[in-house]
């Protein structure tokens, strides 16, 4: 599974109950309204454990954050730093 | 100020855009709008309302995210001498419909995301005559079934337009709020009410033309509202910014603008002290005077890691109020912060705080009572709920619900509150509320919604609940409370039980509930 597939899976599962219709790969999650401050958490937790990777508070912006590609790109750039 | 101050609350707008036309007044993301600019899209927008029947006193309804839009609609409501009735762009359909009916609105102001709900909503009342949309609509769905105006296409007023004569004392809002009943109640707030509050905000805070500040709370809430009227009257610039989630943008914005002021929740705070860059930012965020926090008890330790993070000569403003009070009650001088930490300060200006006894009678320092307040800024009543009304305003002033004591210093402090209200990441919900949309699904014998404290949402609500049946999942219920309620309002979790625990009057024992999903959740509060 991709890092894009992982995702958004994560997202359909536990913020659209299953659903995932709604949500394009460039959806911004809180001007859709999927995702609020404590999801945003959510997802923080889940990127740094699937991935290996810390999200740093200055990084908490939604060009690294807001939709799947950003969070893709992030893991990337993060990745590609670290490598 | 050399003229004399306003009497209406679009006054404040007509006063700012009359001594700086061109400064600006707000930004949002792109956009700079300026005082004048502001008050001319104000202006257009009053003139169409009025020649097209809105009257005096009718409600008109808005419907928007936090942007320049809103803050000319806000205004140009209240210059066609509408009512403005600001509720939340997320509720849905079946939170809207009972709204609607008691309002009787003539017209809805709402961007182009609520267009879904307008148009799932299933019939208007009668009364409401017209929709009028900040942007024009792109996405597929169909025609509302009602007339439909773009902002943009309101032409400026014709010669004649004459701005309806409205008296101080008119209702200039209504804002919502949830009741201990479950059901919400319009708190009716005058045009005196919500001036006698904002320029006594204006003074203790020292607010002039020279502020910025750094909104992030909705503004359909009394204290958003509070932060657009108070940096309109001052003549100061509002820089909004709706995406809190990410703290990282909202700090470095803050630097950027050189915002001179912030205000939050404690769950803002808390946010703010754990996942933002804030204390690596404070050398930098040179021009921020002060930070404000109401919405709640903060706790001791979020105060003094505040302290710890902010810039030395960034002040830490404590306050209290409620939506009844048009926002504002009591402040916290920033000069006893440290030895005043858990006191909500003092009366401001205008205001008069009692502490009373069970008998109606005035207590004396260190004794419990109820916080009763009383000023030209606490509202009228409840929108056509008398009864709320008798039981909350009578001749002491306005009964806020929440107990306390004065100490010999004469400042106060907050002990807890008399009904079950949460404040759950800065909303203030009601369970009984939430538990009767989501026992709309016929999915569950029985719910109860309970807030557990959270270190950062103030409360975070958990459902205990026992299913009808082994087929029903906790997803399903979830998924059927997403659908039905606003997202702030859908609990986090739902623990299925057999049954809940009750008392010995076959009440549900909330504080039972709370020790059960205590312990599914297999954590302490924090």
């Amino acid at each position: 599974m991709s890092h894009a597939e992982k995702i958004r899976e994560f997202v359909v599962n536990n913020f659209l109950f299953g659903d995932g219709s709604r949500l394009q790969n460039d959806t911004s999650f809180l001007e859709s309204g999927i995702i609020d401050s404590t999801g945003i958490l959510e997802v923080i937790t889940y990127i740094e454990e699937t991935f290996g990777i810390k999200v740093n508070d200055d990084e908490l912006l939604p060009e690294n954050l807001d939709s799947v590609d950003n969070i893709v790109g992030f893991i990337s750039r993060k990745t590609g730093c670290a490598a | 100020m050399d003229t004399m101050p306003a009497k209406l609350v679009h006054g404040f707008l007509r006063q700012s855009a009359e001594r700086f036309p061109d400064k600006t007044a707000v930004i949002h993301e792109n956009r700079r709008a300026s005082y004048d600019e502001i008050f001319s899209g104000s202006r257009n927008l009053a003139a169409h309302l009025t020649a097209s029947g809105v009257q005096k006193g009718d409600r008109v309804v808005l419907m928007h995210e936090n942007s320049v839009e809103y803050v000319v609609a806000y205004y140009g409501i209240l210059i066609a001498g509408g009512v403005v009735v600001s509720l939340n762009p997320g509720t849905q359909p079946d939170g809207l419909r009972p709204l609607f009916d008691e309002l009787s609105p003539t017209a809805v102001v709402a961007s182009v995301k609520v267009t879904g709900t307008l148009r799932t909503i299933g019939g208007y009342p009668d009364s409401l005559r017209q929709i009028i949309l900040t942007r024009r609509i792109t996405t597929a769905g169909g025609p509302l079934p009602i007339p439909v105006t773009i902002f943009d296409d309101l032409p400026a007023p014709a010669p004649d337009f004459r701005e309806p004569d409205i008296d101080e004392n008119d209702l200039a809002a209504i804002i919502y709020t949830s009741g201990s009943t479950g059901k919400p109640k319009g708190v009716m707030l005058t045009h005196r009410n919500i001036v006698a509050n904002t320029y006594s905000i204006c003074s203790y805070l020292e607010l002039t033309e020279n502020d910025i500040q750094m909104a992030v709370l909705p503004f359909f809430y009394v204290m958003g509202k509070s932060l657009l009227n108070t940096h309109v009257a001052a003549g100061g610039t509002v820089v909004i910014n709706n995406k809190f989630a990410f703290p990282a943008s909202v700090v470095q914005q803050m630097i950027n603008e050189k915002v001179t002021g912030f205000s939050g929740v404690p769950s803002t705070f808390a946010y703010l002290l754990h996942r933002s860059p804030l204390a690596a930012s404070r050398e930098k965020l040179i021009s921020l005077r002060y930070v404000s926090q109401a919405g709640g008890h903060m706790a001791r330790q979020i105060k003094l890691a505040l302290r710890k993070a902010l810039p030395g000569h960034t002040k830490i403003i404590i306050m209290y109020g409620a939506t009844e009070a048009s926002a504002r009650l009591t402040w916290l001088d920033p000069g006893h912060f440290s030895e005043k930490i858990d006191s909500i300060g003092k009366a401001i200006p205008g205001v008069t705080i009692s502490i009373v006894g069970p008998d109606g009678g005035i207590l004396p320092p260190n004794q419990t009572g109820e916080i009763v307040a009383s000023g030209d800024n606490i509202m009228r009543g409840y929108w056509q709920n008398e009864k709320a009304t008798r039981k909350v305003l009578d001749r002491n002033g306005y009964h806020t619900g929440d107990m306390g004591y004065m100490d010999g210093d004469g400042y106060i402090y907050v002990t807890g509150r008399s009904d079950n209200q949460l404040k759950a990441g800065g909303h203030r919900v009601d369970p009984q509320e939430i538990e009767d949309a989501i026992m709309e699904s016929d999915l569950l014998i029985e719910l109860s919604v309970i807030g557990i404290p959270d270190r950062l949402m103030g409360n975070r609500l958990v459902g205990l609940s026992a299913p009808v049946g082994e087929t029903v999942t906790e997803n399903s219920v979830l998924a059927f409370a997403a659908k039905a309620l606003p997202r702030h309002k859908v609990p986090s979790a739902i623990h299925f039980v057999k049954s809940l625990p009750k008392n010995a009057n076959g009440k549900i024992d909330r504080a039972a509930c709370e020790r059960i999903i205590m312990e599914r959740s297999g954590s302490s509060a924090a």
